[in-house]
């Protein structure tokens, strides 16, 4: 939603939001350069694998660090105010909300433009940040219609992979991760930084592209084990949904860029 | 379509022509409602959050939620719109039943809350899950014991109807129908229903005065009941536990679902008491069908053994037989008879 409406600074109240978060960003809200500049664009390439091979749906089996066998029917998150990072500054799409499903590869790309320039790291929020879980109907990637809304519980999950498992005794064998929750203590949305090896350069009028594995392996793979066998469903807020967050943060690494 | 709507209708049409000096054929132009004042009722508190805030009230908005909530469309099989569990002669709550009905004879888990005053609330339903009115809608609309449908579902059939895209267009300004309007739309009417118009009231206003029986109920419900139902909503949007024992039919533990904290088992929202004449039967799944079994439970139906017991009913509020007829005499002063017959708020 919003692609053209990108950059500047952050609104008052996600100042707030950052900020109670440990926010530890210099927010440049007047930057001269920011609004006499040029600005390129950045494409953010979703590329969904499983321990470096691309996700097949349905059909492809695969195995996980306790040597639990699954399947993934249905793998989506949230990213939301995607920018990129030069030392203390921070260039973000604002109102950017972007669902990543499996399912699209369309939706797989976000787009938006920040001020030419070279940048250091690439961020974004993995999920919807408070305000927007409370504040009523929304629209384009926030649709409830996109089923990431809880009806019962009102507020967004973040994260949701579904598939199945001969190590869970769930019915039909299914696993279910609905990772959410936005209040108090069982906020899961989780910031993320990655580092580039080298500049990420913005050329005025140009598009880069950074491609940035999501590797599903990964929400295993951590200090807090959640095993299939043990735990096969996670359907509301709490803190088995924010151990599952904490793993699935380490899910992303910068793969490739290009200039185009 | 009622005639008073298509005479506005038509005025802001040929409005909005002579501004743009135009023939108005494509949905590309817009159209601008009739913006309305949402009124605080004179001594009450500001709402704690304006609901209304992102969704400016029109009445072109409040006519085209009013339309929305006696649909049946909004339903898998058309039986069920809004207005099936909340009717307007009771206070907008169902009448009678302790759970209402949902598709394919099934049944709600809990007792259809009465529905006004609604943009006084800090969080919906009896356990509070639903934290702003513009996403109430989903739960009934797609929970399969209520309506069972799904919003793609409901989107397809309103996009049928051409009424829709011209109540649509008024509210909102282009024919788009999306889920965002459609929720923004049933917001605006149910937000907009208030009652503050009870014989209570009249008194406060100095229109009215009570019998001394309704005096004296009065007395008794401010030092035994106020200091839950707090005046002048008659609540004070807390969870609470009044010590009565879990339905083990339902096995529903209220806010604690929520929360997951072990302190809120049992715990309910406390309801408002206005229009309580009308909303029977009570509580949480309905156990109570009479005002009289509601006060005997406080009397003497407490459990005070339940470890999260509200502190306030550590005692039990005993009364004599006098005394809670009195405070029934003062409770049927809140009825507001002006709301649950106002045409505006019925089907057109």
């Amino acid at each position: 939603m919003n692609k053209r409406n990108l950059l500047s600074s952050y609104a008052p109240r996600s100042v707030i939001v950052l900020t109670t978060m440990g926010a530890f960003l210099f927010l440049n809200f007047t930057s001269p350069m920011q609004k006499t500049s040029k600005t390129g664009i950045v494409s953010f390439t979703f590329n969904i694998t499983v321990k470096g091979e691309r996700l097949v749906l349905n059909d492809s089996q695969y195995t996980n660090i306790f040597g639990e066998k699954y399947r993934v029917s249905k793998f989506k998150y949230y990213i939301s105010s995607p920018g990129l990072i030069h030392g203390n500054e921070i260039k973000i799409e604002r109102n950017g909300y972007h669902l990543i499903d499996a399912a699209s590869p369309a939706s797989q790309h976000v787009v938006f433009r920040v001020p030419a320039g070279s940048y250091d790291k690439l961020y974004f929020l993995l999920g919807v940040d408070s305000a927007r879980n409370c504040t009523g109907a929304q629209s384009g990637a926030l649709d409830p219609m996109n089923d990431m809304f809880w009806t019962w519980n009102s507020g967004y999950v973040m994260a949701k992979l579904e598939g199945f498992s001969i190590s869970s005794a769930a019915i039909n064998q299914r696993m279910e991760y609905h990772i959410g929750g936005y209040k108090g203590n069982n906020k899961v949305m989780q910031k993320i930084n990655l580092a580039a090896t080298s500049p990420i350069n913005i050329i005025a009028g140009k598009t880069t592209e950074v491609t940035i594995e999501t590797d599903i392996d990964k929400w295993w793979q951590v200090n807090q084990p959640v095993t299939i066998q043990e735990l096969p469903i996670c359907t509301s807020p709490g803190e088995l949904a924010k151990k599952i967050a904490v793993n699935y943060s380490n899910m992303f690494s910068i793969q490739s860029k290009q200039i185009k | 379509m009622r005639p008073g709507f298509l005479i506005r209708y038509l005025m802001f049409v040929t409005s909005t022509m002579m501004m743009l000096g135009a023939g108005e054929k494509h949905s590309g132009i817009p159209i601008t409602p009739t913006w309305m004042p949402f009124r605080i009722p004179a001594g009450w508190p500001k709402p704690p959050t304006d609901i209304f805030a992102k969704n400016r009230l029109s009445e072109q908005g409040f006519e085209l939620g009013r339309k929305l909530f006696y649909d049946g469309r909004l339903s898998k099989d058309g039986n069920f719109p809004c207005a099936s569990c909340h009717q307007q002669f009771a206070a907008f709550a169902n009448i009678e039943h302790d759970f209402s009905h949902g598709f394919n004879n099934t049944f709600t888990k809990r007792n259809a809350p009465a529905l006004f005053n609604i943009a006084w609330m800090t969080a919906l339903h009896w356990d509070g899950s639903i934290n702003h009115i513009e996403v109430q809608p989903l739960a009934p609309l797609t929970a399969p014991n209520e309506m069972a449908e799904n919003i793609d579902s409901v989107l397809g059939k309103l996009r049928k109807d051409k009424d829709y895209h011209n109540m649509f267009k008024a509210a909102f300004g282009t024919t788009e129908i999306n889920s965002q309007r459609m929720l923004k739309a049933l917001a605006q009417f149910v937000g907009s229903i208030i009652s503050s118009n009870s014989k209570y009231d009249k008194v406060k206003n100095g229109e009215a005065t009570f019998t001394p029986n309704e005096q004296n109920g009065y007395d008794l419900f401010r030092a035994k009941c106020a200091g839950c139902h707090k005046e002048p909503l008659f609540t004070d949007n807390s969870f609470r536990n009044n010590g009565m024992p879990l339905n083990i039919y339902t096995n529903d533990i209220g806010r604690m679902k929520i929360t997951g904290d072990k302190q809120d088992s049992l715990k309910f929202k406390v309801p408002s008491l206005r229009n309580i004449g009308l909303t029977y039967p009570y509580m949480h799944d309905g156990r109570f069908t009479t005002l009289g079994q509601v006060l005997e439970h406080y009397s003497t139906g407490i459990q005070i053994n339940q470890p999260n017991l509200d502190s306030l009913l550590r005692k039990r509020q005993p009364m004599t037989s006098r005394e809670k007829s009195n405070l029934i005499y003062f409770l049927y002063t809140l009825t507001d008879t002006s709301m649950v017959k106002n045409p505006r708020f019925a089907p057109h």
